[in-house]
């Protein structure tokens, strides 16, 4: 059925069938549209790309912060956690090619590094992911030479010096990525800031906690991540929660009415989140001091789950500022800040 | 008809014979840097000829989007987009539901058109989101796109809260309307203003054109149109959520969502501080309790 013209007074519409034209098919929107044409262009992301490097970026963040802070606790045999941290951080420089390659004109990504912009999020994430990538390249290869090269074994003293400004750029690098995705116009990121980051930051620690406690031998090491992902996802929960509950607030509940907000609901949130959460919390109960085979798989779908995340939300926003009903209910003058 | 005096010294309009300021032949506006300029759309007098897309394709040499036909009426073009700088709108009041209405109101014969454009808001979300710094704020304060600077990151896009700016897949940079920034260099009057034939859309100084536009409201309200307002004054819909005002902005009849309009558009960039905050304690709590967990087992 071709579109037809959906202009009408309210007053004025005749009755009969044809009056079903002043809405939207789904009945999102009771008012005039322009030939259901949008009114906002949808960002032109590749959503797995750039998921999987909101992806990356988070895990390797929070994992430089978690290793760090199990670093300088003097919990015992921790050399092993935190060079599994060093190494884990490089995931973050090495996602910086997955940004380079989702820009228009790749060549010209070093026109990032012209200016600093604080009303830019991705400006800002330009340079923490800059000063990241720098710091953990120093420590990881300060990790390396120190095993590898005899005489070198100083050179761990100067990967600790690094851990700091890493760990710090790291919680920036986790918790940046929502800001991206708020700072915009497209309806279903911009309706809940606050909530977003939540759940974007205690999913990039749940995926740090989860791949440092897979690659983790200690006994009492494991638990002690198993717990940080026990509470990183808990944390998520709730912001998943209040999420919901401002999108119905503000009329963008609807873009995950369809085949991502299944991914969302069921693959993000219900096996990414609220399955591992419960088997975690099941293995540290009945474990008495290795956590085993439900932790493992806890932790894998804990990372399936905060990939997940990331993809759906790119995705789901994407159909919020595609469809006029969303975007014209998202900027009405009760939604103003 | 009132005629600027110096139209006599100038008798050849030739290409190559651009009269210094011809602006102020055209428009009656000298164009000095420093000032601020727009475009002032009254739509009551559009009557959708589409000149001014046909003159914006003409001087940016833009290509076609869409050879087909719609079916919208006589909105062949469909919306603004990368090579597409003025939209006209077409709204089919009478008749919209399938049954032809035989009573016609005088006023626009239950017609409604309107030339969109780039809005060159005052707080630009676009500008404010390019981390390369492509997107600036021009002497004649208008938001314009370098092209030897965009890398084609796209942040503008969805940052836009009109849908205006657009990445061209064939060279992989951002466009949009650049009011014409080379020919106000030139002392010229952007190209879609000048060939409009209903002083429809009028370019000026921003000041002369928000008094003519509020003039022009209250002479509309005089006549009995009084659904008319203005869309993107300071203070008025289009100009909501810290945007500030609208270098280019409209005379409408209907509520702004007829013409694909936001009503309340903000400014993007307010909700980074909230967000990163929020962002920043949830990682900080949560490396508070893996500060706990591992003193713990320490």
């Amino acid at each position: 059925m071709p579109d037809q013209v959906i202009l009408q007074d309210p007053d004025d519409a005749p009755e009969g069938p044809s009056a079903a034209h002043d809405t939207m098919p789904d009945g999102s929107w009771q008012g005039p549209t322009y030939y259901r044409r949008s009114q906002l262009k949808a960002a032109p992301f590749g959503n797995w790309v750039v998921g999987g490097y909101i992806f990356c970026a988070g895990l390797a963040g929070a994992s430089a912060l978690i290793s760090a802070i199990a670093g300088f606790s003097r919990l015992p045999q921790a050399a092993a956690t935190v060079r599994r941290g060093r190494y884990l951080a490089l995931l973050g420089p090495l996602s910086a090619v997955l940004l380079i390659y989702d820009l228009h004109t790749p060549k010209r990504f070093y026109n990032m590094l012209r200016i600093a912009k604080p009303t830019s999020p991705m400006s800002i994430g330009t340079w923490i992911l800059m000063s990241f990538s720098g710091f953990a390249c120093l420590g990881a290869a300060a990790q390396f030479l120190s095993d590898r090269v005899p005489g070198l074994g100083w050179l761990r003293r100067a990967a600790r010096v690094t851990d700091v400004p890493t760990a710090v750029a790291g919680a920036g690098l986790s918790a940046y990525t929502a800001s991206l995705l708020s700072a915009t116009s497209t309806p279903l990121w911009a309706a809940a800031p606050r909530s977003l980051a939540v759940r974007f930051g205690a999913s990039s620690v749940a995926a740090g906690a989860a791949s440092l406690s897979l690659g983790e031998r200690r006994g009492a090491t494991r638990r002690a991540l198993d717990a940080i992902t026990v509470a990183a996802l808990s944390a998520e929960l709730a912001a998943t929660l209040a999420s919901h509950g401002t999108y119905r607030r503000k009329g963008v509940a609807e873009a995950l009415d369809g085949g991502w907000g299944q991914v969302e609901t069921i693959g993000a949130t219900a096996l990414g989140a609220a399955l591992p959460l419960g088997l975690q919390i099941a293995s540290l109960a009945t474990a008495r001091r290795k956590p085993g085979v439900l932790s493992s798989v806890a932790s894998i779908a804990v990372l399936a789950g905060s990939l997940l995340l990331r993809v759906s939300i790119l995705s789901a926003g994407d159909i919020s500022a595609e469809r006029p009903g969303i975007n014209f209910r998202f900027s009405r003058p009760e939604n103003l800040p | 008809m009132d005629m600027h005096p110096r139209i006599r010294d100038e008798p050849r309009s030739e290409f190559d014979l651009v009269p210094p300021n011809e602006s102020e032949l055209t428009a009656g506006v000298r164009i000095e840097p420093g000032k601020s300029y727009g475009f002032f759309t009254d739509t009551t007098v559009c009557i959708g000829c589409k000149a001014c897309e046909v003159a914006c394709k003409e001087w940016n040499n833009l290509p076609a989007d869409n050879l087909g036909l719609t079916g919208q009426s006589y909105d062949n073009t469909g919306s603004l987009s990368a090579n597409t700088w003025r939209h006209v709108a077409f709204v089919e009041k009478a008749g919209s539901s399938g049954v032809r209405d035989n009573a016609q109101q005088a006023f626009q014969s239950g017609w409604l058109m309107m030339s969109d454009v780039c809005k060159h808001c005052h707080n630009a979300p676009c500008l404010e989101a390019c981390p390369t710094g492509a997107l600036f704020k021009t002497e004649f304060d208008t938001v314009v796109v370098q092209q030897d600077i965009c890398n084609g990151c796209g942040y503008c896009v969805p940052a836009c809260p009109f849908g205006v700016v657009d990445i061209n897949t064939l060279d992989g940079k951002a466009h949009k309307c650049t009011l014409c920034y080379d020919r106000l260099k030139g002392g010229l009057e952007p190209a879609c203003a000048k060939s409009c034939p209903t002083d429809s859309i009028q370019f000026g100084e921003l000041s002369d054109l928000h008094a003519r536009a509020h003039q022009r409201v209250e002479h509309l309200h005089g006549l009995g149109v009084d659904s008319a307002y203005l869309y993107g004054v300071p203070g008025g819909p289009g100009a909501t959520g810290g945007i500030g005002h609208l270098n280019a902005f409209f005379l409408l009849t209907e509520q702004p969502e007829v013409y694909n309009l936001p009503v309340a558009p903000t400014r993007p960039a307010t909700r980074i501080v909230p967000s990163l905050l929020s962002g920043l304690a949830a990682v900080a709590g949560l490396a508070l309790v893996a500060i706990g967990l591992f003193s713990k087992r320490a």
